[in-house]
């Protein structure tokens, strides 16, 4: 099984930079969560938060390395904010210690930890300047006034605010808000910055110009961000690694083209990005592949990471950018099957097509739209045929 | 407003306020009156204002009762504020229901209920009646209005505001003082205007809970009135409808900037990220 693992590491490598959601993994090479030696800068040990009945937070154990840019991703009410919140001090774990920078602050209240938060709503002082709002952190620490008025000029020019210094927040439009919450959160350079879905008040196009505008904050402070969200596009864009969480529990921890490519189980598959599943049971293993008969008579050839066994049930996960569709029937396809093109979602660069199989299944395929295409463009209610090869889809038993 | 206008509305409005304020306004309008006879108009005088001046039992009494209504004031905003934050903030507890049923309680008790029990509080633990008594009695019927007001400016604002100036290192005290209490400073001031007014026209409870020597304005004019009304009666309760006017427009112009400031915050907020 080991060799597979190997072999199917490197076609999602491949994979992934043929058609991967992101142009470029940022900080290449960084990778501290290999380095066994390397003590983390957050570690929650089997922290639980139970409120009454219900289990918010149920036992997790989870290392975030130093510079790392965290993200916690999972549906709304799935325990990601209250975790942060147990970091930030705001709310008392159940059962389970929180250790940062080795000391063990569990009992600490929010006002003696080594953390700053950017809260969902900004949470400005409403009756202070940019200015007071950005120096209070510093001003509770008793710094002399001249340094404190530096440490904040600093901030407001990284976050381009200095000509509005002067103004209160309700001055202010939505996104300078969120500048101002996020200067104030850095100014007392702290070693770790938590954000609790902090651009999700903004509109589309500002919110992706604010993800840039994170990570080259988190970039040039050398600072550990760790953010909350639920849109797994920003997790994507701005994470090192990204905690996927469901009903309290951490499903998969893994940096996100390898949870886009090798999602754990079916509920990351289908959380993050769009995917078509085809289940079965595993009828022949060999040679590095195994063969799956799917439920609608299909039989599939597909490279497995995961150990199997003759007989399980499993599901076969297929990006829609990995299968390819044609009008002929490939000559050497391994897998391939026909179907009825039944919707076009026309997105500018690529085309969704949704194509009804004959046993009534509903596989949806991506193609790039190339300008100078020879072939007769595919279009509605046309025979069609969907072929991948064997290292496109991933085998999930979970 | 111009489009739901009709004669029926109009009519009803005068009727109504005609009702409410023509006793008030004839009060008012006789305290200048020349002659002596409450109910004759003779022309118009300021006499019984300054002949006010010279009234001493009066002028204690006013005294009185300015005094009970500034201790009163702000110790029951204080102590309101204290029970508003702890209803707000301090999430569920037990015997939250009943702490908030125990605040709250005197706004529906009848007063004559509320004197009684103090004065037979009062007398039973062997207090001298007078100036504290009474002040003591107004702090216990004021407190359940400031906390309303403060209350209602507590729940409107967000609690991540104070979480975020503990989370850059702002003790509990140092919070309350640097971001509550600058927050909810306009409720405040117009829970204690609401407190020193409430206090001031006190007519029952501070009758059950008074002693020789501290009498206060209303119970003053109560007793006068029931040797006659003179035209002084008249301008003192002029002067004390004026004073109880201006301290509830007041508290109301404070509550309304605040509600338009936060109104606006909103809007801006909104209007801001579409």
């Amino acid at each position: 099984m080991g060799v597979v693992t190997a072999r199917d590491q490197q076609a999602t490598n491949a994979s992934s930079q043929r058609a991967g959601p992101r142009t470029a993994a940022p900080q290449s090479g960084f990778a501290p969560w290999k380095n066994p030696s390397l003590p983390p800068i957050v570690r929650f040990e089997g922290i639980t938060k139970r409120f009454d009945d219900f289990v918010a937070v149920n036992d997790v154990t989870l290392d975030i390395y130093e510079k790392e840019f965290f993200a916690l991703l999972g549906p709304s009410g799935c325990g990601k904010s209250t975790l942060l919140r147990m970091l930030a001090g705001f709310e008392r774990p159940t059962q389970g210690k929180t250790i940062v920078a080795g000391q063990d602050i569990s009992d600490l209240p929010p006002y003696q930890r080594p953390v700053n938060m950017m809260f969902q709503s900004y949470a400005l002082f409403p009756h202070m300047t940019v200015e007071g709002n950005i120096g209070f952190g510093l001003r509770q620490e008793g710094m002399p006034k001249n340094l404190i008025a530096e440490r904040v000029d600093e901030a407001m020019g990284m976050l381009e605010l200095r000509q509005f210094a002067k103004r209160k927040p309700n001055q202010l439009s939505g996104g300078q808000q969120q500048r101002v919450a996020l200067a104030r959160a850095i100014a007392k350079k702290p070693r770790i910055v938590l954000l609790d879905e902090p651009l999700g008040a903004l509109d589309k196009k500002l919110r992706q110009q604010a993800q840039f505008e994170l990570m080259r904050i988190q970039e040039t402070t050398g600072t550990t961000f760790i953010i909350v969200t639920h849109d797994q596009e920003e997790a994507m864009t701005v994470a090192s690694r990204i905690a996927v969480m469901e009903k309290g529990v951490l499903v998969q921890v893994a940096t996100p083209g390898d949870i886009y490519e090798n999602p754990k189980t079916r509920y990351i598959a289908g959380f993050i990005g769009d995917v078509n599943i085809f289940e079965g049971t595993v009828s022949a293993i060999g040679d590095g592949c195994i063969e799956i008969n799917a439920k609608d008579g299909y039989q599939f050839k597909t490279r497995s990471s995961e150990p199997v066994a003759v007989g399980q049930q499993v599901c076969l996960a297929l990006r829609p950018e990995k299968i390819r569709i044609a009008h002929e029937q490939p000559a050497s396809a391994v897998n391939a099957i026909p179907g009825k093109v039944e919707d076009i979602g026309y997105l500018g660069s690529i085309s969704h097509y949704h194509v009804r199989t004959a046993p009534g299944e509903r596989v949806t395929a991506l193609r790039a739209n190339a300008a100078h295409t020879v072939e007769r463009p595919i279009s509605w209610e046309d025979g069609v045929w969907l072929d991948w090869p064997v290292d496109a889809g991933v085998v999930l038993t979970g | 407003m111009n489009k739901n206008f009709s004669w029926f509305n109009l009519t009803s409005i005068t009727l109504g306020f005609a009702f409410l304020y023509i006793p008030i306004l004839l009060l008012v309008i006789f305290s200048f009156n020349e002659s002596k006879l409450v109910t004759v108009w003779a022309g118009f005088s300021t006499k019984w204002y300054s002949s006010l001046l010279e009234n001493q039992a009066l002028k204690d009494a006013a005294w009185v009762t300015i005094r009970v209504g500034l201790v009163s004031a702000t110790v029951s905003t204080v102590l309101g504020t204290l029970a508003a934050i702890t209803l707000v903030r301090m999430g569920r507890f037990p015997g939250r229901t009943l702490f908030s049923g125990m605040i709250f309680a005197p706004l529906v008790m009848p007063e004559v209920i509320i004197g009684l029990s103090l004065l037979l509080l009062f007398v039973a633990m062997g207090f001298d009646r007078g100036f504290w008594t009474i002040t003591l009695a107004h702090i216990t019927f004021t407190m359940c209005y400031a906390a309303v007001v403060v209350q209602a400016r507590l729940q409107d604002f967000d609690k991540s505001v104070e979480e975020a100036a503990m989370d850059l290192g702002a003790t509990p005290v140092n919070t309350f003082f640097q971001v509550t209490l600058p927050i909810i400073a306009p409720s405040v001031i117009s829970a204690w205007l609401l407190s020193f007014t409430l206090s001031l026209d006190d007519l029952v409870i501070s009758s059950f809970a008074t002693g020789p020597g501290a009498t206060t304005l209303p119970m003053k004019i109560y007793s006068q009135v029931r040797l006659g009304v003179t035209p002084e009666i008249n301008a003192i309760s002029t002067i004390l409808i004026g004073i109880v006017t201006i301290g509830l427009l007041l508290a109301a112009y404070v509550t309304k900037r605040q509600t338009e400031r936060s109104e606006r915050e909103r809007r801006k907020a909104f209007g801001a990220t579409g």
